[in-house]
């Protein structure tokens, strides 16, 4: 017999390594020769989109366009550090660093641009479009690329280093401020449970990410997927059924992920509530996205059969011998 | 060690090579397409998936010496210099690319798809990518990535430049 049943659940995630860890991201910008700008950031892509962020991040900040930014990154010779690609902290932290070093960049154009054109104060000074101009008199112009052929020595650069708020926890208490910021999730799935096989289908999937401020709203989608495919995959696919601590389940034919016919489009909810401390308020999601998906699904089970199960993976075999379970209960 | 004659991505080939190596080392280490990525090495992911006389195929499940006379297409065989083609374009414009690893398997199986009916349902489009696995995307923006190739080919969607 096929029984649907609807759950929810809600969490929420302290982004950055917490509980009184160092957490510190460091970035460099520097003016090129022909006028565009280079970040050096240690931060590393693994297909989060980190790159990309990190780009229009500090697109926004100066004022300029993405093709005059050269991102260096991943490369321990020239880029400093910028902590793991964990914690969904890279968004928080190396977004932090790279927008207090374009800041600072803002500043020592702006102090280069007095000097080239002649003023007694860097007061009225804008940066826009890769030129520094006076507000009031938009010819007293100086571009990027006449600034860098005024540098004479070394490199015409600006450092900065970001460190996430982060207290040790009290360990008598408890107590403590241990993350900073944090980051709260929603999902809801609706599910067919095949009580004869055991076979949960997922038929509907909802999911609301808060990010404090949708830098790149597609990748933000992207990622919301594979969180909800993550949590889906283990709450009812991957086990290694590990016996005498030997893997069981070693290959895919045996440790199942979900194929393309497994997974469903899933209805994505982007809620921006930017976050005072973070780079135009944009917090990181990539683990948030995975935490309420399991327990979601597990409470649609609960209500599609009437049984809880506590184990995971929600395989087949553990659906029908929970249902037997409460069937040679009820019969006693 | 065998001689094979071979057809990749429109270039003739005459190769000598050991009867022990299966497609997949023809290719990557012979021929030094590397994007064909080897997975799992047993038929289960597809990422090594590349196109075998029109048919969709794993390459790490096939031997080298039974592809003689035959005509592969690697994911090099889809662009034309920097030119990359139309579904490549569409994966892009989706955001159907996360860690990268099983795209030109996706990529391929896509073509595999559009080359047969350009205008796929999304059901179809699932099932024709069921057999390569992505670990990141949750597939969602792959299916919609080659609805949107399918879109470049029969005119109904236009390239964003």
């Amino acid at each position: 017999m096929i029984k649907r049943g609807k759950g929810l659940a809600i969490s929420y995630y302290g982004t950055g390594y917490g509980n009184g860890y160092p957490d510190v991201s460091n970035a460099i910008v520097r003016l090129n020769k022909d006028g565009k700008v280079s970040i050096f950031v240690g931060g590393t892509e693994v297909g989060q989109g980190a790159k990309t962020v990190f780009v229009q991040i500090a697109a926004e900040t100066l004022n300029i366009n993405i093709e005059d930014i050269i991102l260096y990154s991943e490369d321990t010779i020239n880029t400093p550090d910028a902590g793991t690609a964990a914690a969904s902290r890279q968004t928080y932290n190396t977004g932090n660093a790279i927008k207090l070093a374009c800041e600072k960049f803002i500043e020592e154009l702006k102090a280069k641009a007095k000097e080239i054109l002649n003023l007694d104060s860097t007061e009225g000074l804008i940066v826009s479009d890769s030129n520094v101009y006076l507000n009031s008199s938009k010819n007293d112009k100086v571009s990027f690329l006449e600034i860098a052929s005024n540098v004479k020595n070394g490199f015409f650069e600006s450092q900065a280093s970001f460190t996430a708020h982060t207290v040790e926890m009290d360990v008598e208490t408890g107590q403590g401020e241990p993350y900073w910021p944090y980051t709260f999730s929603a999902c809801e799935v609706e599910v067919e449970v095949n009580t004869l096989t055991g076979i949960v289908n997922i038929i509907h999937a909802r999911f609301a990410q808060d990010v404090g401020k949708a830098v790149n709203p597609r990748m933000i989608e992207g990622q919301i997927d594979g969180g909800f495919y993550m949590g889906q995959s283990y709450c009812l696919f991957e086990d290694l059924n590990i016996v005498d601590g030997k893997i069981m389940n070693n290959k895919y034919s045996k440790y199942l992920l979900p194929t393309s016919m497994d997974t469903i489009d899933i209805d994505k909810i982007i809620i921006e509530d930017p976050e005072s401390t973070a780079p135009f308020g944009a917090k990181g999601i990539g683990e948030p996205v995975t935490i309420p998906v399991a327990p979601a699904i597990l409470n649609a089970i609960y209500d599609a059969i009437n049984v809880r199960i506590n184990e995971l993976p929600a395989t087949p075999d553990k659906i029908i011998s929970a249902l037997k379970k409460v069937k040679s209960e009820d019969q006693l | 060690m065998i001689n094979l004659k071979i057809n990749v991505n429109n270039t003739d080939y005459e190769i000598e090579i050991d009867e022990e190596k299966r497609l997949i080392d023809l290719l990557r280490d012979e021929l030094r397409l590397t994007g064909v990525k080897e997975g799992c090495s047993e038929g289960e992911c597809g990422a090594c998936s590349v196109i075998l006389d029109g048919k969709l195929v794993n390459s790490c499940l096939i031997m080298a010496f039974q592809v003689n006379d035959s005509k592969v297409v690697t994911i090099e065989g889809l662009s034309e210099g920097d030119n990359i083609n139309y579904i490549q374009k569409a994966f892009i414009e989706a955001g159907a690319v996360q860690c990268g690893y099983c795209t030109p398997g996706m990529i391929l199986a896509a073509k595999a798809i559009l080359d047969k009916n350009p205008n796929p349902s999304r059901e179809e489009i699932r099932m024709g990518i069921s057999g390569n696995l992505c670990r990141c995307t949750g597939y969602e923006k792959i299916v919609e990535a080659i609805e949107l190739a399918g879109g470049y080919l029969n005119g109904t969607k236009t390239y964003r430049e």
